[in-house]
């Protein structure tokens, strides 16, 4: 994924990039590139910081991807939104793990083990 | 020199009859390989419905000895019923079919190229297998190469046992199944922790292979719940208790350990 300014772009085309992010990562899983995975990352990462230092926060705008079709996608979603949406949020990393759709179902149950601890480092 | 002669004529008429026999015992095996080919094929037949009394087309049709369905006088129809379409090797199941992602196969018969590919068909297949009710073995058809496998796809739906069980299991190795290291043998090695720890039945475990490379995976891939560190990176340098919390914790993310 070609880096861009991202201070440039408005909320929906951040959102749309997320969006974009999480396919990729999907498709970097399926084909054992993890490398490219970890690349993609980062990316999210930075697109969340992104929304996060918009007026209000936006990272509400991921919040309409807790139902996208993609299990990588609501991950993403779910784990950088959960500050701003937890319940719904929460929701979404139960259904992950309700439908063991793995990997992600991992990461959702890792994420709400560490809620139910207190120990969340996405709170 | 007459003796010579007789004794060399003697000689090529042995090496002639090994000859043949062994000719002999090539065949017996040729006509035993047909014989367990054909057995294999009237299986997979059977298995799926073959029946020889069946109509066909009849000859001269264009679409002559096809299997085509019989119409009120009982006589074979010339033209097979449109949507009775060759079912092809990992097809799914007409009456069931599930909804796969984009990306995702819809025809498992060509082997994939990477290793990580197969992979990831086979965990499709186990899932699927799972949400769908249709069992591994249907789904997989006569793909060869998902046959030899099926005992990996089948274990990967294990449900969660018990640490005491899982360590139990690991002094009796089984296909479709690796001993895994709770602690990871390599990165302890690495960070010098002693080997008859790494090794000790304490920490060995025996899961379904597909989990262990999905384990290895994950501890590989960056993770928001250790500030974006991989769990292999977050682990660096960190003692044998929180690499061992760690590695517990994988196995019940991974709905291998209840």
């Amino acid at each position: 994924m070609r880096r861009v300014n991202l201070s440039l772009l408005t909320v929906p085309e951040l959102v749309e990039r997320f969006t974009a992010c999480g396919l990729d990562q999907f498709n970097a899983q399926w084909h054992g590139n993890i490398g490219k995975y970890n690349c993609l990352y980062d990316e999210a990462v930075r697109i969340k910081d992104e929304l996060a230092r918009r007026p209000g926060d936006e990272r509400t705008a991921l919040v309409p991807l807790f139902d996208h079709p993609n299990p990588q996608v609501r991950l993403n979603s779910a784990q950088w939104a959960l500050a701003v949406a937890p319940v719904a949020a929460r929701a979404a990393l139960q259904i992950l793990w309700d439908r063991k759709e793995f990997p992600q179902a991992a990461h959702a149950r890792q994420s709400l083990m560490a809620l139910d601890e207190g120990t969340s480092r996405l709170i | 020199m007459r003796v010579d002669i007789v004794d060399l004529e003697w000689q090529r008429r042995l090496a002639l009859r090994a000859l043949a026999c062994a000719l002999s015992e090539l065949k017996c095996l040729a006509a035993e390989t047909r014989l367990d080919r054909a057995m294999r094929r009237h299986a997979l037949a059977l298995k799926y419905g073959y029946d020889p009394a069946q109509p066909r087309v009849p000859r001269g049709e264009p679409e002559g000895g096809q299997w085509t369905e019989t119409d009120a006088n009982g006589n074979p129809l010339s033209k097979r019923p449109k949507n009775d379409r060759v079912r092809l090797a990992g097809d799914w199941p007409s009456n069931n079919p599930p909804e796969p992602l984009d990306d995702e196969p819809k025809n498992f018969a060509k082997e994939p190229a990477t290793s990580a590919e197969r992979t990831s068909v086979m965990k499709y297949i186990a899932r699927r297998a799972v949400e769908t009710g249709v069992s591994v073995a249907v789904i997989v058809g006569t793909a060869r190469w998902l046959l030899l496998r099926q005992a990996e796809i089948v274990s990967y739906n294990d449900p969660p046992a018990s640490l005491e069980d899982l360590r139990k299991a690991a002094s009796t190795p089984a296909s479709g199944y690796d001993i895994h290291h709770i602690v990871e043998r390599t990165s302890a090695e690495e960070h010098g922790f002693a080997r008859e720890a790494i090794n000790h039945p304490i920490n060995l475990v025996r899961i379904p292979r597909l989990k262990h490379q999905e384990i290895n995976a994950w501890y590989q891939t960056k993770n928001a719940e250790y500030g974006g560190l991989s769990p292999r990176e977050y682990l660096s340098g960190r003692s044998w208790g929180v690499r061992e919390a760690v590695g517990l914790r994988a196995l019940r993310i991974h709905g291998v350990l209840k």
